[in-house]
């Protein structure tokens, strides 16, 4: 218990931080959005002279790329990007910050299992955020009722909202099992930086074809949101693997970090 | 010459691990490019969408389904990735010494804190050159592969141009912010943060002509990618104005370093 409150006090600041960046950018993007409607307006009737198949092609569907939801699910690739830096930063640096900061000597000789460690170390991270998840989602929902035009449906509101929380969840796994390996991280920023920044352009360059073996390689793209949109649920394999990843990766960071040697400090 | 020397050989595996990294992001990107080009009887839709469903796509103001264009759209890409190098790379040369708590041994040497930075700043510059010439590289390589129009390495290699004036901006805006920040993660971090915040923007100013006025705060937005891609050389007075921002920064750095209380 001590170490989770612990943990969360000295997360506190830059979680707080990373809320803030996150709601801003939000806002930014919505405040765009009415300069946007108006172009729509002129879009839709242009696209509804070609021909449906050609629109299919391009998988364009004219209902959603101009309603709110549909702006929306293109700007929140962005925001997933800002959200899955906050938590791959955090995955990788809640254990590894122990031999950063030299506190290793101190936790490891106190009564208290490695698995209880990793626990609340864990549990202190999901806790922020769920924190951050839910204060977005508040934020967020009252930008999305000032700036719509139409009514739009909060249940598939909340289920893309969910989709960060789901790949925020995935790079908190990677990030921790990515971590152990390590007998001591410097810097967690090149790391954090640059997994999360190529699983972004791997989604964005290689996975745009509908090849669904591809998908699988980018986290990013786990979660369509024109399928959340149009079926108001989320597609299983993916769910799935999503989850798998989650667990493998959680339980390798626990049995890895109770048998790993740790060093003294330096 | 030594703190240079030692620099190099610090950063070699950091360098190589970076331009295997660009080398495969360049061949991936241009190995995606024949699923765009197949849907080439589709590029009068394209032309015509509006300029905000346009970016929204990801497509931006350019005719993708042309290898030039296409380029320009992959670009970004590579632009932020080396951004990244040259900010990270920047923030650590410097940050470095104080983490690793080797600064007790180099400063008594009877070598200037201006002299460190200098040394330390070449070692990244060549970091940075070798960088760039990579992406120049491996650019002209896969274009060559997979184009089956005209040839645009005249334009890669302003594009490669354009890349080395940004990297140069954030290389020395990493510098300074880590001569000047006391804690070198909060410098990394801040650092970091800037980067996105200008990727972020050069992607919304994409989306409308209404807040045009961010771009100044975007070094990804200082050179127009439609101009390169029309085969027109980098605006000269951009160029100079981003040069004098990177010479700024670097100035800084030298200033607030041996100014600087340093962390023992």
């Amino acid at each position: 218990m001590n170490i989770y409150l612990h943990e969360l006090k000295s997360l506190r600041k830059s979680t707080i931080i990373w809320t803030c960046a996150l709601i801003a950018l939000a806002l930014l993007y919505f405040s765009v959005y009415s300069g946007l409607a108006k172009d729509a307006a002129d879009f839709k009737k242009l696209l509804s002279g070609y021909p449906a198949q050609l629109r299919a092609a391009l998988g364009i569907s004219l209902d959603n790329i101009t309603s709110l939801l549909g702006f929306y699910s293109m700007v929140f690739s962005f925001i997933t990007l800002g959200g899955a830096i906050q938590a791959m930063n955090l995955g990788v640096s809640i254990l590894s910050r122990e031999a950063r900061e030299r506190t290793t000597d101190f936790l490891l000789v106190k009564p208290v299992s490695r698995q209880a460690i990793v626990s609340a170390k864990l549990l202190a991270a999901l806790t922020m955020l769920l924190a951050t998840n839910v204060v977005y989602y508040a934020a967020a929902l009252i930008f999305a009722t000032m700036v719509k035009t139409a009514d739009f449906s909060f249940q598939v509101f909340f289920m893309i909202n969910l989709t960060l929380f789901f790949v925020q969840l995935m790079f908190l796994a990677i990030g921790l099992v990515v971590s152990v390996f390590f007998k001591q991280l410097k810097s967690v920023l090149p790391i954090s930086l640059g997994v999360v920044f190529g699983f972004y352009i791997i989604g964005a360059i290689i996975a745009t074809g509908n090849n669904d073996a591809e998908r699988f390689v980018s986290p990013f793209k786990y979660f369509d949101i024109n399928y959340i949109i149009n079926n108001a649920r989320y597609e299983p394999p993916y769910l799935f693997a999503g989850a798998a990843i989650v667990i493998a990766a959680i339980a390798a960071t626990y049995a890895i970090y109770t048998k790993k040697d740790i060093h003294a400090i330096s | 010459m030594n703190v240079f020397l030692r620099e190099l050989k610090a950063n070699r595996k950091s360098l190589i691990i970076w331009s295997v990294c660009m080398f495969l992001l360049v061949a991936s990107g241009m190995g995606k490019y024949t699923a765009y080009a197949a849907s080439g009887a589709n590029s009068k839709i394209f032309n015509e969408l509006p300029a905000s469903m346009k970016a929204l796509l990801g497509i931006g103001s350019f005719d993708v389904t042309a290898m030039s264009g296409y380029f320009a759209m992959l670009f970004l890409y590579l632009e932020i990735t080396a951004a990244i190098h040259a900010v990270l790379l920047g923030s650590h040369i410097i940050a470095k010494e104080e983490r690793d708590k080797t600064i007790e041994f180099l400063i008594p040497k009877p070598v200037s804190r201006a002299a460190i930075i200098t040394s330390k700043l070449f070692a990244a510059l060549v970091n940075v050159v070798v960088m760039n010439a990579v992406t120049l590289a491996a650019s002209i390589i896969m274009v060559a592969k997979y184009n089956k129009g005209a040839d645009i390495s005249g334009e890669i290699t302003m594009f490669m141009l354009s890349m080395f004036i940004l990297q140069l901006i954030f290389l020395s805006l990493g510098a300074a912010l880590s001569a000047l920040i006391r804690n070198s993660q909060a410098s990394g971090s801040l650092a970091a943060g800037i980067t996105f915040l200008s990727f972020a923007i050069a992607k919304i100013t994409d989306l409308t002509d209404r807040v045009n006025f961010l771009n100044v705060l975007s070094p990804f937005k200082y050179f127009g990618y439609g101009d390169i891609v029309a085969g027109k050389s980098l605006d000269f007075g951009m160029a100079m104005l981003s040069l004098l921002l990177a010479a700024l920064f670097f100035a800084s750095t030298y200033f607030f370093y041996c100014r600087r209380d340093l962390n023992v």
